[in-house]
């Protein structure tokens, strides 16, 4: 039967990953990695794979899982799976972490801790990819959405794979030639595969669904669109070849330059695409979550400016903290959370009032948040974000760890406005109808019967 | 079978209307997998390449004086029609009660006002409505309650189509 539900472990998936944003970012503001240490050091290792893998990577997996469905208007495959790749993926990552500050020097023992932790998340992950890519696979159409995701499900493949080979190589465990070559060049492959490759593809198929929707804009497949999924696809495909090759040996590393430039354009595509979009819009006031799109999109854009400026004057290698940074949170983790404020109040909302719509009067779904606190903590987001990106540029360190921290505070409240959208918080219930304001658990997954709510 | 819409367009060109407009706006109002019958003094030659992108085919029988009948019949893999499981032969159910048009709504408006008109009407009863996107979080609810539904998007692609059978009254909860 065609249709999709409520997926039961996406918010779990969500408050995993504020946890892991919190901790990165109380992290990157203490000073413990870059930029008071090298980007290649150890400690950057670890916030960098708790944002990235923690924050991003399992809101992105939670997101989908709710999402896919959706897309492909068919259930989710093997859903029993999502539990597993959780705690997979969570043991994971703080193995892989303890396995890094090993590296660095605060643990004695356990060259075991790398791969083991590597092998952990590249299960997890394996699960997700294999109840998305099913999902996918049983769509009676494939929509241009689809294939965003499908290239993105091909690309974190491809990134928990190197990661899995670096894993083993840096443990010192196993002793392979490849694995030599492989990882010099190899590092900025692996980050172009997870931030690009599967990550912003993925954004990108996800926000032409959902900017359409929430905007109340046209449909439709456009020659744009086509030419963007061209050049993420072929992006992708010179960042596999080049990776082939660096594994044979072959000195592939300044050829990373033509999937970056491949994927700058369909980036640039991709702008213009969600220009249209917000033009044809029929809804004329935009909703947080829109605004905060057009936001984290204005910030892709500058990222590309900013990366083909720092390329042109030969700066990229110096200066490639500041970009990852302005992708990181300006980009993906704004649009990320903008979307998460969103997705929350619509899934409690139709958790809480599905079974009694159309029955009795329920609230809007604008009723289960507080737009005006919402879009105070977000600019205070953005602004810090925007100081924390200028200081990294200018190399000021005590500057950047100050907007690091009110980033983590907006960050923080804006968890707090999620666990009250959870708690029904801002819906004011009738004197004689006490159920509505009886809230579904937190995070965990309520009741599998529907009948047990009636 | 098809079961067709019949529009005469022969009054509109004996008055030296222009009838185009007329035609249009009776596909728009097809309900899915519903044909078009079209009564016309001449052959509409130009019609058919419209109606092809639009995703239908087309039968062409001449009648006496030199006038046409065209069954324009909609082309089956162009939209996927999307049925519950419990739909058995929606050609046989009733003509819809109640048209609504939900396209200007915000998501999850229009499931909100689906599920109220269904509590509405009697069992046995249709409802027609054409919304701007699939209610892809409405059909289990419906199925949930008991409805059946079958619904499809028309042949541009924009609007989606759906048919709503209210299923027996269930206890309140």
């Amino acid at each position: 039967m065609p249709g999709a539900s409520i997926s039961r472990w996406t918010l779990s998936y969500f408050a995993a990953s504020l946890v892991f944003l919190i901790l990165g970012q109380v992290l990157l503001a203490a000073g413990f990695g870059y930029p008071v240490l090298p980007v290649e050091a150890p400690e950057t290792l670890v916030i960098v794979h708790l944002i990235a893998v923690g924050w991003l990577g399992f809101l992105f997996c939670g997101a989908l899982l709710q999402f896919v469905p959706v897309l492909a208007a068919t259930p989710l495959r093997w859903p029993g799976l999502a539990a597993p790749a959780l705690i997979l993926l969570i043991a994971g990552l703080l193995l892989l972490c303890c396995g890094f500050l090993r590296l660095a020097g605060y643990v004695d023992h356990g060259p075991v801790l790398l791969p083991a932790g590597a092998t952990l998340l590249a299960a997890g992950f394996g699960l997700i990819a294999a109840m998305i890519g099913g999902t996918l696979l049983r769509a009676e159409t494939m929509s241009l959405s689809a294939r965003f995701v499908g290239l993105g499900l091909l690309s974190l493949v491809a990134t928990a794979l190197l990661g899995f080979a670096f894993a083993l190589e840096l443990s010192g465990l196993v002793d392979i030639e490849q694995l030599h070559t492989l990882l010099p060049g190899g590092i900025s492959l692996h980050a172009f595969f997870g931030l690009v490759g599967w990550m912003s593809v993925s954004a990108f198929g996800v926000s032409y669904r959902l900017l359409t929707m929430f905007l109340l804009s046209p449909e439709l497949e456009r020659r744009t669109t086509r030419m963007v999924l061209a050049l993420v696809a072929s992006s992708i495909a010179a960042a596999g070849v080049i990776a082939l090759a660096l594994s044979f040996g072959r000195d592939a590393a300044a050829s990373i330059y033509l999937p970056i430039l491949l994927a700058a354009g369909a980036g640039l595509v991709f702008g213009y695409d969600v220009a249209t979009i917000y033009r044809a819009r029929k809804r004329k006031t935009l909703e947080l979550n829109s605004m905060t799109s057009a936001m984290a999109v204005g910030a892709l854009m500058l990222a590309i400016l900013l990366s083909l400026l720092l390329l042109l004057t030969g700066q990229l290698e110096d200066r490639i903290g500041a970009l990852l940074y302005l992708i990181t949170f300006g980009w993906l983790s704004l649009l990320e959370l903008g979307q998460l404020y969103k997705i929350v109040a619509f899934m409690t909302w139709l958790e809480c009032y599905g079974p009694v719509l159309g029955r009795r009067p329920v609230p809007k779904v604008q009723e289960l948040v507080c737009e005006s606190r919402g879009s105070a903590w977000f600019y205070l987001y953005v602004v810090a974000v925007a100081a924390a990106v200028v200081a990294l540029l200018l190399g000021a360190t005590s500057a950047f760890q100050v907007a690091a921290l009110a980033q983590t505070i907006a960050a923080i409240g804006l968890s707090i406005e999620l666990v009250r959208t959870r708690h029904l918080f801002y819906v004011h219930a009738g004197q004689d109808e006490p159920e509505a304001k009886r809230p579904p658990p937190l995070f965990l997954p309520g009741s599998l019967e529907r009948s047990s709510h009636r | 079978m098809t079961d067709f819409k019949t529009l005469d367009v022969r009054p509109i060109l004996r008055s030296g209307g222009e009838p185009f407009q007329a035609i249009m706006s009776a596909v728009e109002d097809l309900k899915p997998g519903q044909g078009l019958k079209l009564l016309a003094p001449f052959r509409p030659q130009p019609l058919f390449s419209v109606m092809d992108r639009r995703g239908f085919g087309y039968e062409l029988e001449e009648l006496s004086g030199g006038e046409f009948e065209v069954r324009f019949v909609p082309k089956q893999d162009v939209t996927p029609v999307d049925v519950s499981p419990d739909a058995a032969s929606p050609d046989l159910w009733p003509d819809p009660s109640v048209d609504l048009d939900l396209t200007d709504l915000d998501p999850p408006e229009p499931m909100v006002e689906l599920l109220a008109q269904a509590e509405r009407m009697e069992p046995g009863e249709v409802i027609f409505a054409v919304l701007s996107r699939e209610p892809v979080f409405l059909y289990p609810e419906l199925t949930e309650r008991g409805h059946q539904w079958v619904g499809n998007f028309d042949a541009t692609g924009t609007t989606y189509r759906i048919m709503i059978r209210v299923g027996p009254k269930a206890p309140s909860p």
